[in-house]
């Protein structure tokens, strides 16, 4: 009998099915968003500018977030809505935060992140009513903050105190909450008990229209540096009843559950958040090509040029370990704890890097708040938001410092490396395991991988052997991390740990990204994507990492520079984004 | 820095709940920057104000002393010193039973 045989090991380059999807929805939202230099275009520079002026999210923006029922890729497919993959929901988001950080945040993550508490440990009734409420384009809202107590939320005060009727009373206040005002749906996150320690907080879903109104506040709104637009507020409940319904999971599981849920929204958040550094090369793209200087563009400015490359390296090593990151969160599920918590400290970081670089080759213009080149200086503005929030830097480094020891005992160089499958965008991901993400991992595939890495690149042609050269040097990298965590002092593995535990931290984190561009090149030599698949992209952001730990390293290969420069200037004019899916853009 | 700490056999030491109270205690007073003689093995430990990065250390360092693997959470659920001894010593039990 004849048949036709696909061979599992290697699915066909052409697009499966959820690629075609996402390519789809990508596609779908661009169109809707329209020519970005479009002055009527509600989704273009001209008009969400304005909007920030005004210090509002852009009513018309929404509508069409609205029309095109974005919320629904929030929601599990299995609940009636678009969410299957993590790395997906990115590359669609990014899509939003290419146009606007407001839009972004304000309309997009924060109802995510607040929605993710009640996938992972919500119990059927509670699921199905979040999933109507968004896919009826409303928001939630996720009340986790108290300015008081910052990431150390352990020690948050805002209580649900349990009526000894089976349901809560609330009081007290949650401050910064986006949306704190007009989201339909709030989680809570609360004390449910006095006891210091971590049991003593629980999740609450509560529904805005079933509250006793007149014991619900909502506080002034906070004007921020950026986002502008962004409805920040806090809420004060005084003596507020919600029934016993409202718990979210078991009582006393309120630190458990929000560190489970960080792991999806610290991996996803930040990948998103990309598009406004895309749009921001791409602004200073198009100035350096216009702008005449020295009787020449200032494209023709060695220094200039090199930054523009730098920006483009920076996206590409961020989107690596944004895509590993994601895709662990499906694959690897016991190890995420680390790789989310590296994302969210070095993306925002890199991004931020880059976006002061790029703004010296604006130049004055980096200044202006209007015209063509005004939405640089918002982005600016609104991407250090990203590094704030739930987690920030210091909070994501110490989620890795204690778990450093654990690895280097047990997980680096004895452990298998992470399946292929992790490096690759197109592949097909199996659903998002929410109950399977644990806490503290004693094992690192992405590591592994790193150092199978050294045994298994090709060494052909130059380029390819600096690659190699750089793997070698990172997998030594890995080898001095493991001798320096080993050595750590009990002190130096709390959260007052000192600067020294930070820095290893640090180095970890770039450790996976170098890892992640590794196996993302691997994975793509031979594929229908040329750049990726050239080497050349690889061994000039290995070396970029390099020089961020301050290796010593040889220059890089004569022509690794110029295939990037060329690529930059090609995506500029094809209008293709700047990250490892080389999208279609409107503009 | 003096980070004196009892160091006891893994594999094959008889662990009691008093061999365990003073390896976590010692261990503990480390992590708080205190003498092991302020540490009431009856006190919740974030009442001391052990943090939640000391605590996941804490758990590391069982794993590395006592060859067991913790939940991250193990420290949550047995908030005081005497309340982590014997859960531990019930761990132990088990691996034993398990070899």
């Amino acid at each position: 009998m004849l048949s036709e045989t696909v061979d599992p090991a290697r699915p066909a380059t052409a697009a499966t099915g959820q690629e075609q999807e996402a390519r789809a929805r990508v596609a779908e939202l661009e169109a809707r968003f329209g020519d970005p230099y479009d002055p009527a275009n509600p989704m273009g520079q001209h008009q969400l500018l304005a909007a920030d002026e005004a210090g509002e999210i852009s009513a018309a923006g929404e509508a069409v977030l609205d029309g095109l029922n974005l919320n629904a890729d929030f929601v599990p497919r299995a609940l009636g809505g678009r969410l299957d993959r993590l790395d997906t929901l990115v590359r669609v988001m990014r899509q939003v935060f290419r146009r606007d950080v407001t839009l972004g945040l304000g309309y997009g993550a924060t109802t995510f992140m607040a929605a993710v508490n009640v996938w992972t440990t919500g119990d059927a009734g509670q699921q199905r009513r979040l999933a109507e409420v968004l896919l009826a384009n409303r928001k939630a809202a996720v009340a986790y903050h108290e300015l008081a107590h910052g990431n150390d939320f352990v020690r948050n005060e805002f209580a649900a105190t349990p009526d000894g009727a089976g349901g809560f009373r609330l009081n007290g206040s949650k401050q910064v909450i986006n949306n704190a005002g007009r989201a339909d749906v709030l989680t809570l996150f609360s004390r449910t008990s006095d006891a210091p320690g971590s049991r003593s907080h629980s999740v609450l879903m509560v529904e805005r229209e079933l509250l006793d109104q007149a014991r619900v506040e909502v506080l002034p709104r906070y004007s921020s540096v950026g986002v502008r637009g962004c409805h920040l507020a806090g809420l004060s409940f005084t003596d507020c009843p919600v029934p016993g319904s409202a718990l979210v999971g078991e009582l006393g599981q309120g630190v458990e559950l929000a560190l489970r849920s960080f792991q999806m929204t610290r991996s996803a958040v930040p990948g998103m958040a990309m598009g406004a550094a895309d749009t921001a090369l791409r602004t200073v793209v198009r100035f350096a090509l216009g702008r005449q200087l020295y009787k020449r563009s200032v494209m023709d400015i060695p220094h200039a040029r090199e930054t523009l490359s730098a920006a483009f390296l920076d996206l590409l090593i961020s989107d690596s370990l944004s895509l590993t990151a994601t895709r662990a969160v499906h694959l690897l599920p016991e190890e995420t704890s680390v790789y989310a918590s590296a994302v969210k400290y070095l993306v925002p970081r890199m991004l931020n890097d880059a976006m002061h670089d790029l703004s010296i080759v604006l130049g004055a213009r980096f200044y202006v708040r209007e015209g063509e080149f005004g939405v640089f200086q918002k982005h600016v503005r609104d991407l250090p938001v990203l590094s704030l929030g739930h987690a920030g830097s210091a909070a994501c480094q110490a989620t890795i410092i204690p778990q450093l020891p654990r690895l280097a005992r047990r997980a680096w160089f004895s452990g298998d490396p992470a399946p292929d499958t992790l490096f690759r965008p197109g592949d097909d991901l199996p659903e998002l395991p929410f109950g399977r993400l644990t806490l503290a991992s004693g094992r690192d595939g992405l590591s592994a991988s790193l150092v199978a890495a050294v045994d298994q690149l090709p060494s052909g042609t130059p380029v390819e052997l600096s690659v190699h050269g750089a793997a070698l040097r990172f997998m030594d990298e890995l080898r001095q991390l493991q001798e320096d965590a080993l050595s750590l002092s009990p002190q130096d593995r709390t959260a007052l740990a000192s600067p020294a535990s930070f820095a290893l931290a640090d180095r970890y984190a770039v450790l996976l990204a170098a890892a992640s561009v590794i196996g993302v090149w691997r994975q793509a030599r031979g594929g229908e994507d040329s750049f990726l698949a050239d080497p050349s992209w690889a061994a000039a952001a290995l070396h970029r990492l390099g020089r961020r730990l301050g290796m010593r390293q040889p220059d890089l290969p004569d022509g690794c520079e110029e295939r990037v420069r060329e690529e930059v200037l090609r995506r500029f004019h094809d209008r293709r984004s700047y990250d490892l899916y080389d999208s279609p853009l409107a503009g | 820095m003096t980070t004196e700490i009892h160091d006891l056999p893994a594999e094959s030491a008889v662990h009691t709940s008093e061999s365990l109270t003073v390896w976590l205690v010692d261990r503990i007073a480390v992590y708080l920057r205190r003498s092991p003689g302020e540490i009431d093995p009856t006190v919740p430990l974030a009442e001391y104000g052990l943090d939640s990065v000391a605590a996941l250390s804490l758990c590391g360092d069982v794993e590395e002393d006592f060859d067991l693997v913790l939940e991250p959470t193990v420290a949550w659920d047995y908030p005081t010193v005497e309340a982590l001894a014997a859960h531990l010593l019930e761990d132990l039990a088990g691996e034993v039973g398990r070899r």
